[in-house]
């Protein structure tokens, strides 16, 4: 099977293309100057330093929600629940943040990461047994967990977590437990290079082990990605690396939720708002599944994020214009017949012979 | 025994109002997966409906048009559904997705660009649609159960009946469930499987645009911020749950329109932590969800490979 084929970038220029017509007729038709709108856009993404790092620092999560998508996806799992992983990590992040003290800086936020790993992989665990077990659809479960960890969290700040009786939230982390900002008015931290390595490792783990083809093949496959039903047969237990890939998934996920609690925030409270983990998905499929694609992509999204707050903020256009325009990117790039399509033309036939490259 | 003095004749008239928007989307998401349509962008459909209802409403200033507007948002979300999924092939959990991160984003932008709101638009010129009150059953001891409902109420119980029929007793259910259980068989026996999957598409966004509208001009006049809330995968798993049958479907509904007013009663009474309230019809969900899994796990039995 070719990935990265010369056609799927083209239907991802195409989309970006038809998506940008999109955002051009959206913002004309509700009364703004679409040139105008797309300047201040590039200026909020990418001038200046306080801009760029803020991009990063808008990327750092969404790299790994993308990376956690992209490993239940390739198992086989439609995990949608990694923003429930993400709020029940960073919740427990930011409890181990304050509770243990007498711990050194490097051992304090190992101890907070590996919390937030541990308690966001258990939060996918029922949806994981349920689907191998008694084949109950995932993606059901997954949504509905999400809606009781949001509650969850939220009465945990209230109740046993709660710092003091005016707000609710918990206790701030200690110093021991946070990650470093690098720059005065950016909360750009070291959780940007911990989710630059974790995409760059399951890019090992998926494509160059042993395990990562265990996983990779355990999944019955999506429809329009990769179908394998072959794994059985192989004798590979496909239910186990079924229930370890949402796993990691899960702990992924909760490695995203203790990252921005670590180095962004720096407390869990009630009106804290994660999105991070649904638009994870979306990055990851416009990354083709695949944790350097989804890296990639999620730098893109994070600069579309951030450009959409500087024009929030600059004008009246509403942020949501950002999150409309890439679910309509979605809806072009997931649309598997006209990647099909594109294979009558022969010139595209020929320089897909060129770049694509072989994987399995 | 004190808790059960909540069991009261205004705890039925609010499961009832629990009960219709779960059991409208769980009609057309029982349709769906009966013919094997995994219908997951419900949610979208049914908040792009709540928000255009609502804004039909307001500019016509009548009710009827709020709720005509409202369905055919409901039946165009449907047919872009139908369009990624049927025509252009995209993975349909995918096109649903997709859906509903859309209707979320897109109303939200709507609301900020049409109306100036953040999180909810109400006003006194918006009409909503009437409760409808029987004269004959005035001064009976019926008037209280049965008589005020809006019409959506009285709507899902036809409804629930129709489908009964419709899926048991008529070519078209029979067609409908073929295609979900045995595709290939289907098209053997001259069904044109992909025509019933659009139908069954169109269908559940008729419905999930009536349960729409429901939420924003029948059961109050407001509208909130991703108001369907969950409601259009509560509705999948009362599908799922109810086996996909109609009366199944709507059995399951009822239940958790009852852990809806339950918990919105309990509330007022023991005072309990609001945020567990509002966990429990989501909590409930999940508890279904293993049910369903240990009925599934009863139900499959393993085949003995035999040994030579």
């Amino acid at each position: 099977m070719d990935k990265f084929s010369f056609k799927d970038v083209l239907i991802l220029f195409a989309g970006l293309f038809l998506t940008g017509i999109f955002g051009w007729l959206i913002l004309s038709i509700t009364g703004h100057v679409p040139s105008e709108i797309a300047k201040l856009f590039f200026e909020g993404a990418f001038i200046g330093t306080r801009n760029l790092t803020n991009t990063l620092n808008a990327a750092t999560p969404l790299i790994l929600t993308a990376v956690a998508t992209v490993v239940s996806f390739r198992v086989g799992m439609f995990n949608i629940g990694v923003n429930g992983s993400m709020y029940i990590g960073a919740l427990y992040a930011a409890w181990a943040g304050y509770r243990f003290t007498t711990l050194s800086h490097f051992t304090h936020v190992s101890v907070c990461i590996l919390i937030a790993i541990i308690t966001g992989a258990l939060w996918m665990l029922l949806p994981a047994l349920l689907k191998v077990y008694a084949g109950v659809s995932e993606i059901i479960t997954t949504i509905m967990l999400n809606f009781v960890a949001i509650l969850f969290v939220s009465y945990m700040c209230n109740g046993p977590f709660r710092a003091s009786p005016i707000a609710p939230s918990t206790p701030r982390i200690l110093e021991t437990a946070e990650l470093k900002q690098y720059f005065p008015n950016s909360q750009f931290h070291t959780g940007f290079f911990i989710a630059v390595f974790v995409s760059i490792l399951f890019y090992f783990i998926l494509n160059k082990t042993t395990f990562g083809y265990e996983l990779r093949s355990g999944g019955d496959g999506l429809v329009g990605f990769y179908p394998s039903r072959y794994s059985t047969y192989l004798g590979i237990p496909s239910d186990r690396s079924a229930i370890i890939g949402m796993l990691i998934s899960g702990g992924l996920g909760g490695l995203a939720g203790a990252v921005e609690v670590l180095g962004s925030v720096r407390n869990f409270y009630q009106e804290l708002f994660f999105n991070q983990g649904f638009d994870g998905i979306l990055i990851a499929i416009i990354g083709k599944l695949e944790p350097i694609g989804g890296m990639i992509s999620a730098l893109f999204y994070g600069a579309m994020k951030n450009g959409g707050l500087y024009v929030d903020y600059k004008t009246d256009v509403s942020r949501e214009i950002v999150v409309i325009l890439i679910s309509i990117l979605i809806f072009f790039v997931s649309a598997q017949k006209i990647v099909k399509g594109l294979e009558k033309f022969e010139f595209v036939k020929r320089l897909d012979k060129l770049f694509s490259r072989k994987v399995r | 025994m004190e808790w059960l003095e909540i069991f009261d004749v205004s705890l039925f008239r609010s499961v009832l109002r629990s009960t219709t928007p779960i059991a409208l989307i769980g009609f057309g998401a029982a349709m769906c997966s009966a013919a094997g349509v995994l219908n997951i962008g419900l949610e979208g459909k049914m908040l792009n409906a709540a928000f255009v209802g609502i804004a039909a409403s307001f500019y016509s200033g009548s009710a009827l048009v709020g709720f005509i507007s409202g369905v055919s948002a409901g039946v165009l979300t449907s047919l872009l559904f139908g369009l990624l999924s049927f025509k252009l092939g995209a993975d349909e959990v995918l096109a649903g997705l997709a859906i509903n991160i859309f209707a979320i984003a897109g109303t939200r932008y709507l609301l900020e660009t049409l109306f100036e709101r953040r999180g909810f638009f109400s006003d006194p010129s918006i009409k909503g649609i009437e409760p409808i009150h029987f004269d004959f059953l005035e001064g009976s001891r019926f008037e209280l159960i049965l008589s005020g409902f809006t019409p959506s109420v009285y709507f899902v119980f036809f409804l629930a009946i129709f489908l009964y029929y419709v899926y048991y007793h008529t070519r078209l259910g029979t067609s409908i469930r073929a295609t979900g259980e045995n595709p290939e068989a289907a098209e053997d026996a001259g069904i044109n499987t992909v025509r019933i999957k659009w139908l069954t598409v169109i269908f559940s966004g008729v419905l999930a645009g009536i349960g729409g509208t429901f939420l924003s001009i029948e059961n109050m006049t407001l509208f909130t911020e991703g108001m369907s809330a969950g409601k259009g995968y509560i509705g999948l798993v009362a599908s799922s749950f109810g086996a996909n049958t109609p009366l199944g479907t709507f059995g399951a509904s009822m239940f958790f329109g009852l852990g809806d007013a339950i918990g919105i009663r309990l509330q007022g009474v023991y005072e309990l932590d609001s945020r567990l309230v509002l966990m429990i019809p989501y909590a409930l969900t999940v508890v279904v969800l293993i049910l369903i899994g240990v009925r599934q796990r009863f139900r499959v039995r393993k085949v003995p490979i035999e040994k030579n």
